[in-house]
């Protein structure tokens, strides 16, 4: 029983931490909280819906055209919203990202409506596996080794790469960047399709393993993801990671023995968030951004 | 001579003028919005009825007036202040949620205008209001339904309730459950509480596997229920699961799967056990109209909120006295509706049947009746 409940405390962390990842990269760059970032998962999801649902395509198929689209979206917003302010206060930046999450919600409501539609999860990834009394779900254990794999890319791109030595360069001073002859809005549209290809496959994973598709779906998710990074360390890919495990797990021990107070759950895991944050200001992880980033 | 006749016609035709007189009948809906899939059946459901029965006895046509509240309790309450003073409408159909009704009536209710709620089951609405009425069943008897239907008829004896603590409606079916069920002999071995919202309920369902009861009662909405039932199948928790008219509808079914097969719930109407005349003619001029066999429950409770406005109408000498049409409609015995035989009383609240349904291969099938 105690095991069960920590395997679905890895599982929903796990789902967390792959959200989060996407939302410490585009904040370590630009300084902004990309609030659109959820809803961006939720086209994700629906790419994938209409790919598996609509095309008929094999689900790795829909789940590239997720990501493809996703990205040129997140792009898009970059060039659309995010680029014109470049120059403005950090706070027109969130509030244009606000402006973002509503206009991605609420153009999804009209187009498809507010009813949640059934998303077709391919066989293999619906298969339980039982060890002495457990069971997991298959999907539960490839969350995990998705994240860590896309942690390991994303850091070798960060440290090994002249793309990553441009980006980390770009977060500490745009300006300065510029003048040494990188371009910096091409830098920071690719930074905005990196971190939508990874709400892309955050929200991909989502409905696989919560299969329903809504223009709402990302909401929730996308504020605690939000949380969880926070929690780590914003800023902090690694942090990221860590943060969504212990809000994962947070919720899950509340269940498990206070179940009266289950629907407080999320309560729970702020006052969680609010006290590290009292004792931690910068999130576990969390680094002085005067020193270094990542 | 000549100039009196003249007077009598002019006066015959003011009369015969204000004979064929129009009447407003004010509709609240959510027709855009979240629940703009359940506000629309509904509505299709009043207007399909009023292309029945535009006229009154009398000769008056009525006049549908719909406002759209974009499923938002603000709007629901700025709506019924538009239709009472600048639309003067004699009553009100509507709203579809029991928070966004509560205003709708809320409002009326010092303007003494009648408001019918068609599918608003939360049991304090009518509380205390003169002019809130409904002729859908309330939540008390839906969790008794449930209740009684578990222990008596499918003997189970114990139960886990898992309960949206985010919504009024599954607070107060989850209540009116346990008394029940509790009165029947049966017991509940666990009660979990969640939020609406959620999509991982892995911990919940892994408790109520260790609790391992007879049954679990779910009272709530069908979005947290499909996913519910897909994990609890995950885990190899294959126990009987019940849930009120929060999921009689479609997308549960389309969203739980496999997961929801055999899955039971309480609903007002089945159109494949008509349960009066009235629903019979309806189905089949519904069907002749829309080509749709399926009648759903929320287009049979619409139907029966304006059937019986128009049915209190006709019996109140001026069909526009407010107070006389609330009267009358709390005097309604033995309606004979599209959704069944309804029957009023002083609180506004109906007495009338309530059917289970049962998941089966991807459809709701009728179950059983169960009378009060």
């Amino acid at each position: 029983m105690f095991m069960q409940q920590m395997i679905n405390g890895f599982s929903l962390g796990s789902m967390y931490a792959l959200i989060a990842i996407g939302y410490t990269m585009v904040y370590g760059v630009l300084r902004l909280i990309n609030f659109a970032h959820g809803d961006i998962m939720m086209v994700g999801g629906f790419l994938g819906f209409f790919g598996v649902a609509v095309l008929e395509l094999p689900f790795l198929a829909a789940v590239l055209l997720a990501i493809v689209g996703s990205a040129l979206l997140g792009m898009a917003s970059d060039r659309i919203a995010y680029r014109p302010l470049r120059s403005a206060p950090k706070i027109s930046l969130l509030i244009t990202a606000i402006g973002v999450s509503f206009f991605l919600e609420n153009a999804f409501n009209v187009f498809f409506g507010g009813v949640p539609r059934a998303f077709p999860v391919p066989s293999v990834l619906e298969d339980i596996l039982e060890f002495g009394g457990l069971t997991i779900p298959v999907s539960a254990l490839i969350v995990p080794i998705l994240t860590a794999m896309l942690l390991a890319i994303i850091l070798w791109v960060l440290f090994k790469t002249k793309y990553g030595m441009a980006i980390r360069a770009l977060a500490f001073d745009v300006d300065t960047v510029n003048l040494m002859g990188i371009d910096a809005n091409r830098i920071i549209t690719i930074v905005f399709g990196m971190g939508s290809a990874l709400a892309a496959v955050g929200g991909i994973f989502w409905v696989v393993n919560y299969p329903s598709v809504d223009p709402m779906m990302g909401v929730l998710v996308g504020l605690k993801a939000f949380a969880a990074a926070v929690v780590g360390g914003i800023g902090s890919v690694g942090g990221a990671v860590l943060g969504g495990l212990i809000i994962g797990f947070t919720e899950v021990v509340v269940i498990a023995f206070l179940p009266e107070l289950g629907g407080y759950k999320d309560a729970f895991a702020f006052i969680f968030l609010i006290l590290i944050l009292l004792f931690k200001p910068t999130g576990i992880l969390g680094i002085d951004f005067e020193k270094s980033r990542f | 001579m000549r100039k009196l006749s003249v007077l009598a016609a002019s006066a015959l035709l003011l009369a015969s003028s204000s004979f064929a007189k129009e009447i407003n009948v004010g509709v609240v809906m959510s027709m855009s919005g979240p629940l703009a899939a359940y506000g629309q059946t509904c509505n299709e459901g009043i207007e399909f009825a009023h292309s029945l029965q535009p006229k009154l006895k009398n000769g008056d046509t009525v006049k549908l007036v719909l406002i759209d509240t974009k499923g938002d309790k603000v709007e629901s309450a700025n709506a019924t202040t538009r239709l009472i003073s600048s639309d003067k409408v004699v009553g009100i159909i509507g709203e579809l949620t029991s928070t966004n009704t509560a205003q709708v009536m809320a409002i009326a209710d010092k303007k003494e205008i009648p408001v019918i709620a068609p599918v608003a089951t939360n049991d304090k609405l009518t509380e205390g209001k003169k002019f809130a009425n409904r002729v859908c069943f309330t939540d008390s008897f839906q969790g008794a339904v449930v209740a009684n239907y578990a222990a008596k008829d499918l003997k189970l004896k114990t139960a886990v309730v898992v309960v949206d603590q985010a919504q009024v409606y599954s607070l107060g079916l989850a209540k009116a459950f346990k008394d029940a069920f509790s009165a029947a002999g049966g017991k509940i071995v666990k009660e979990i509480k969640v939020s609406s919202g959620d999509k991982d309920f892995k911990a919940v369902v892994s408790q109520i596997k260790a609790a391992n009861p007879d049954f679990m009662f779910l009272p709530m909405y069908h979005p947290e229920v499909s996913m519910i039932a897909r994990q609890a199948k995950q885990i190899g928790l294959n126990k009987p699961m019940f849930s009120g008219d929060g999921v009689a509808n479609q997308t549960f079914i389309d969203l739980g799967g496999d997961a929801v097969e055999g899955y039971m719930f309480t609903d007002f109407f089945d159109y494949g056990a008509p349960p009066t005349e009235r629903s019979k003619e309806f189905i089949k001029a519904y069907a002749a109209k829309t080509g749709k066999q399926e009648v759903n429950s929320f287009v049979a409770l619409g139907a029966d909120a304006y059937n019986l406005m128009v049915d209190a109408m006709n019996r109140c000498a001026n069909p526009e006295d407010n107070i006389c049409v609330n009267n009358e409609i709390k005097k309604t015995k033995g309606f004979e509706g599209v959704s069944g035989v309804i029957s009023m009383d002083e609180l506004g609240n109906s007495t009338r049947s309530a059917v289970i349904k049962v998941v089966q291969n991807a459809k709701a099938v009728y179950k059983a009746t169960v009378n009060p």
